[in-house]
């Protein structure tokens, strides 16, 4: 069955209007043959290829009004529901997509084409049965209507109208098919683009809300970390910061194999898996071990890779373990980078009890440890060393965390993303000499970090064990005092300075309250504890807060 | 158990509890020890046995436990014996809070349960 023999009148017959049998001119001139033509050329036009949607279905209504001689063109669409059609584009019919009209399938004119699949002549309007008033309200006389099919399902209608009566035939419904034919395919292209772009949206969206939010600020160290999706898909890619409870920062990374939204979430599960190992104290490879036995028993398990470390602000030890990871980069304090050897455990998910080997090496005052994922330095056709070398030219820099993250983007990520997508995390241990400035947030969490700096800084001073020990102890009292302070959770925070001078250590611990006033029986035995560490201490509350100054000679 | 910095564990020396302590006590963790001690207290016992040998450092919130913790054993006529090893970081702060003098002290696990006994 062609299209043209398909198409049948709608009207009212019974009153004698459009009683039309529609076929095929008996005999057609050379000259109309060749305007029929210009008409298909016209709406097969492949220029009409390179418009946007919304050109190519003006100029298609444009052409498609002028290729059959009527006055008014428009399409409707149908909606999500696939109950109703909702005017889309028009031309001398604008009103109708103004006003969002909207039309039951089934019913009316148009309603009756979505439902019929067929093309509808109307000879008379005014006598026939139509939904859409401003159809009438235009004047339109006479319609001719066909569906919009792609692969099989109506997705729309288009309609052209004309002001006054006219007898559309076989040639006319051909013609207004083939202009169908063209949008049909064009609008649901449009539509499945819009759904992707929105579920991919969707899914960069998972993926951030899954990454950390901002990273942590430890006094010693420099971090810095990105997430960059890729230019089409989202993937399970992620990087982690940790405050581990005995003062040590935990930095990990992870890429789960495969994209979309199903990567994202198995990521999310993953992080959150081994920051939980991390948090329990758990080393590396005993965390990296445990993340392995989590993601077996996750039901349609998937396959990931991952790298985790911690580092110690006392020592600048820095513990390693790998799962199928690329190898870290080490940046020196001078700003030459190498890849760091790690002995490397197969990827996590694929072997029933791997050994998870730990790898330590010293992270020295200045040097940076850069931890990111494949899709960094993984090229289509380019052997993985390229892309290895290019990260570690691009690495070489002696700059902050923030920095060298951001020159290994600028020289390894196109603008638009990379193939894949790519995680970074990098850590700088800041030089600790001459003298600690520490701002700190007012958390007793803080006093172990805050305990493994001075430490450092004492080392670096030529303090001994019993001094070490004793400043320690009393620096951790001021520090607590200060902690206790602290009026407003979350947004308070005190000051160290500590500074030596010809054998004498001076620490100045600086708040925003005041002394508090001992209570208990065993209270005010931090401040008796810190008088009898050090040779001297003074206690001084002014109206912006409370000081408190120690001062102790070390012994040679 | 595991607080947070340090790790607690318990043995049984007949009728002495002997509590090892391991890892760091400060304002952050004090709080959670405790309560870790809580349970292990007993009537049955003669008394207790803090080993702090392996304790890296300790400060007031730390010793203000161990005051504690002497006054709920006192409470139902028990008694706390530390360990504080020969070469201890904390030796210092315990001494400055006068906790040898207070609670009886011994450089071994073995003298303190001894003392106990005595």
């Amino acid at each position: 069955m062609t299209p043209q023999t398909r198409a049948r009148e709608h009207g009212r017959p019974e009153r004698g209007h459009g009683q039309v049998v529609l076929g095929r001119a008996e005999a057609i001139s050379p000259t109309a043959r060749a305007a029929q033509l210009g008409h298909v050329y016209s709406l097969t036009d492949p220029m009409l290829a390179e418009l946007g949607l919304e050109a190519l279905l003006n100029e298609l209504l444009e052409r498609t009004r002028d290729a059959l001689g009527a006055d008014t063109a428009a399409i409707l669409i149908l909606d999500d529901s696939g109950k109703e059609l909702v005017a889309r584009a028009a031309k001398g019919l604008e009103e109708e997509v103004e006003q969002g009209v909207r039309i039951p399938v089934g019913g009316g004119f148009a309603g009756r084409i979505a439902a019929e699949r067929v093309p509808i002549f109307i000879a008379d309007v005014n006598h026939a049965d139509i939904l859409n008033p401003i159809l009438r309200e235009k004047g339109l006389r006479s319609l001719l209507g066909a569906p919009l099919i792609v692969e099989g399902r109506v997705i729309g209608v288009m309609h052209v109208g004309t002001l006054h009566p006219r007898r559309f035939d076989d040639e006319d419904a051909a013609l207004l098919q083939l202009a169908a034919g063209r949008a049909g395919p064009a609008i649901e292209r449009a539509r499945l683009f819009d759904a992707l772009d929105h579920e991919h949206r969707s899914a960069v969206a998972l993926q951030r809300s899954l990454l950390p939010e901002r990273l942590p600020e430890v006094a010693g160290i420099d971090v810095a970390a990105r997430y960059l999706p890729s230019f089409d898909e989202v993937g399970g890619d992620w990087y982690d910061l940790i405050e581990l409870p005995d003062g040590y920062i935990g930095i990990a990374i992870g890429d789960v194999a495969g994209h979309g939204v199903r990567a994202a979430a198995l990521m999310g599960q993953l992080r959150t898996g081994l920051r939980a190992y991390a948090l329990e104290g758990q080393p590396p490879g005993e965390t990296l071990k445990r993340l392995d036995r989590l993601l077996q028993s996750i039901r349609g398990r998937g396959m990931a890779t991952a790298s985790y470390a911690t580092f110690s602000l006392e020592t600048g030890a820095l513990r390693i373990a790998s799962a199928g990871h690329p190898p870290p980069v080490l940046v020196s304090a001078a700003g030459e980078a190498r890849l760091l050897e790690v002995p490397v455990a197969p990827p996590l998910g694929t072997l029933p009890y791997p050994a998870h080997k730990e790898h330590e090496i010293a992270l020295g005052a200045g040097e940076t440890v850069l931890m990111y994922t494949d899709g960094l330095v993984e090229r289509r056709g380019e052997a993985l060393t390229v892309g290895l070398e290019r990260l570690r030219q691009a690495a070489s820099a002696a700059a902050s965390a923030e920095a060298i993250c951001q020159r290994v983007t600028d020289a390894l990520v196109p603008a638009l993303g990379a193939p894949d997508d790519v995680a970074m995390v990098a850590l700088r241990n800041v030089p600790v000499e001459g003298e600690l400035r520490l701002r700190l947030p007012a958390d007793p969490q803080v006093l172990v970090q805050v305990r493994q700096m001075l430490r450092r800084w004492l080392r670096s001073c030529g303090a001994g064990p019993d001094d070490t020990a004793a400043l320690t102890l009393a620096c951790g009292e001021a520090c607590a005092n200060a902690i206790e302070h602290a009026y407003s959770p979350g947004g308070a925070s005190f000051e160290l300075e500590a500074t030596h001078d010809e054998g004498v250590v001076t620490i100045a611990v600086r708040d925003h309250g005041s002394w508090r006033t001992p209570r208990g029986r065993h209270r005010g035995r931090g401040l008796k504890m810190i008088r009898a560490a050090v040779d001297e201490v003074d206690v001084r509350t002014t109206p912006r807060g409370t000081e408190v100054l120690m001062r102790r000679r070390l012994h040679p | 158990m595991n607080v947070p910095l340090a790790e607690l564990t318990f043995t049984i020396d007949a009728d002495v509890v002997i509590a090892h302590l391991r890892g760091e006590i400060d304002m952050s963790n004090a709080p959670e020890l405790s309560d870790a001690f809580g349970s292990r207290l007993t009537n049955e016992s003669r008394g207790l046995v803090l080993d702090l040998t392996a304790c890296t450092y300790v400060d007031s919130a730390g010793i203000h436990v161990l005051y504690e913790l002497q006054e709920r054993l006192r409470n139902r006529g028990l008694e706390l014996r530390v360990v504080i090893g020969p070469d201890s970081e904390i030796a210092t702060a315990l001494e400055l809070a006068d906790v040898p003098g207070a609670m009886g002290s011994a450089d071994d696990v073995e003298t303190a349960v001894a003392s106990l006994r005595g």
